[in-house]
């Protein structure tokens, strides 16, 4: 393995101009004034040498097969074709809510509803229980409350009793 | 369509054509690109099938919201913001796939090219492999950012300012990104120098 340390380093102001020049990404003069420096530095020289030599490597093209090619746009023309279906419909979808109909098929509700409960006004009444259901209803929250109203009771007794006995302890 | 055979037509008229609703318009797009994005694909997935899910599924998008793009940039731009967007994606969700020669993956195609040559020697091929599969994992550490400028610079050889474009970052942005990725890569590779 080579040592990291013996990895050619190029002067740090050349170094990213050194890298577009691998490119081709400089321009007329900088072509020039790197080519200038270039023969004066054996560093940079060798670390563009390097550039050629490693940058390669890292591109490892894939060249998939006539076939693979064949199934790629057959699969894709499906997918698209499934694409647009779902547009299609979702198109069906927006076009019958268009802005106009929303505000339209809200006005004929409110009239349906509108016409509906005038015409059935008379037919609308409340349910009518029968007078001992009604006194029933009217007993119970009292009922449920009546221990309440016990212990309330049995509370007072006991004010007048303690009442009772200050006067009497008063008189003795 | 009425305006000429689709393979002669330049991208905008086939988009334009395409929003009016014209099939064989984007299918012609599809063809223009296929290889292209698939090869971008390949850059950051290195697996065959996961690159053509990636670049069929950016073929999708560019369909589904090709009304939405008002051809200020030109397609290919635009379809390669798509596609890198889902291929950094990808990388985000960390589904990183092992770097592996493609004859591995493919059994019938390395039992093809055995029988029609014998191909190098297996101490050769393991080299090669390896070499490979450090160069890949010298690929996959680099940051998102880096890994794209560079693929597009040195593996599909745009230019600076087509990189910029689609990585909508200014051109220093990408000289940066650039240098710094040929530096770590120069720095996880010293070996094979």
């Amino acid at each position: 393995m080579t040592d990291m340390s013996s990895i050619q380093k190029a002067c740090k102001n050349y170094e990213q101009d050194l890298v577009l020049h691998y490119y081709g990404e400089s321009s007329p003069e900088e072509r020039e004034r790197i080519q200038a420096h270039l023969q004066g530095c054996p560093s940079c020289s060798r670390f563009l040498d390097e550039l050629r030599t490693v940058l390669p490597l890292t591109v490892k093209a894939d060249e998939p097969p006539e076939s693979f090619w064949e199934s790629y746009s057959r699969e894709l023309r499906q997918r698209l074709m499934t694409a647009r279906e779902k547009n299609a419909w979702w198109e069906g979808i927006f076009s019958f809510l268009r802005p106009w109909t929303v505000p339209t098929l809200a006005t004929a509700v409110v009239l349906i509803l509108a016409v509906t409960l005038t015409l059935t006004r008379g037919t609308w009444h409340t349910r009518d229980l029968p007078p001992k259901e009604e006194a029933l209803l009217e007993v119970l929250p009292i009922a449920e409350n009546l221990e309440f109203y016990t212990s309330m009771d049995f509370l007072d007794s006991l004010d007048l009793l303690e009442d009772m006995g200050g006067a009497d302890s008063g008189s003795a | 369509m009425g305006t000429g055979r689709p393979e002669e037509l330049g991208d905008e008229t086939l988009v334009t054509l395409a929003q009016k609703g014209e099939h064989k318009a984007f299918e012609e797009l599809v063809e223009r690109y296929k290889q292209k994005a698939y090869r971008i694909a390949f850059d950051f997935t290195r697996d065959r099938e996961e690159a053509k899910d990636l670049s069929q599924e950016a073929f999708l998008r560019a369909f589904t919201h090709l009304n939405g793009f008002d051809q200020r940039a030109s397609f290919y731009t635009w379809f390669y913001r798509i596609l890198v967007n889902l291929c950094l994606d990808y990388r985000r969700r960390g589904q990183r796939v092992s770097w592996q020669p493609f004859e591995e993956h493919d059994g019938k195609t390395a039992e093809k090219n055995e029988i029609a040559n014998p191909g190098p020697s297996p101490d050769r091929e393991a080299m090669s492999g390896e070499i490979s599969r450090k160069i890949g994992a010298a690929l996959n550490s680099l940051p998102p950012k880096q890994r794209t400028a560079f693929v597009l610079k040195n593996h599909e050889g745009l230019s600076i300012r087509e990189i910029a474009k689609i990585m909508q970052t200014a051109e220093g942005t990408v000289k940066t990104h650039i240098h710094r990725a040929v530096l770590a890569l120069r720095q996880s590779l010293a070996e094979l120098v």
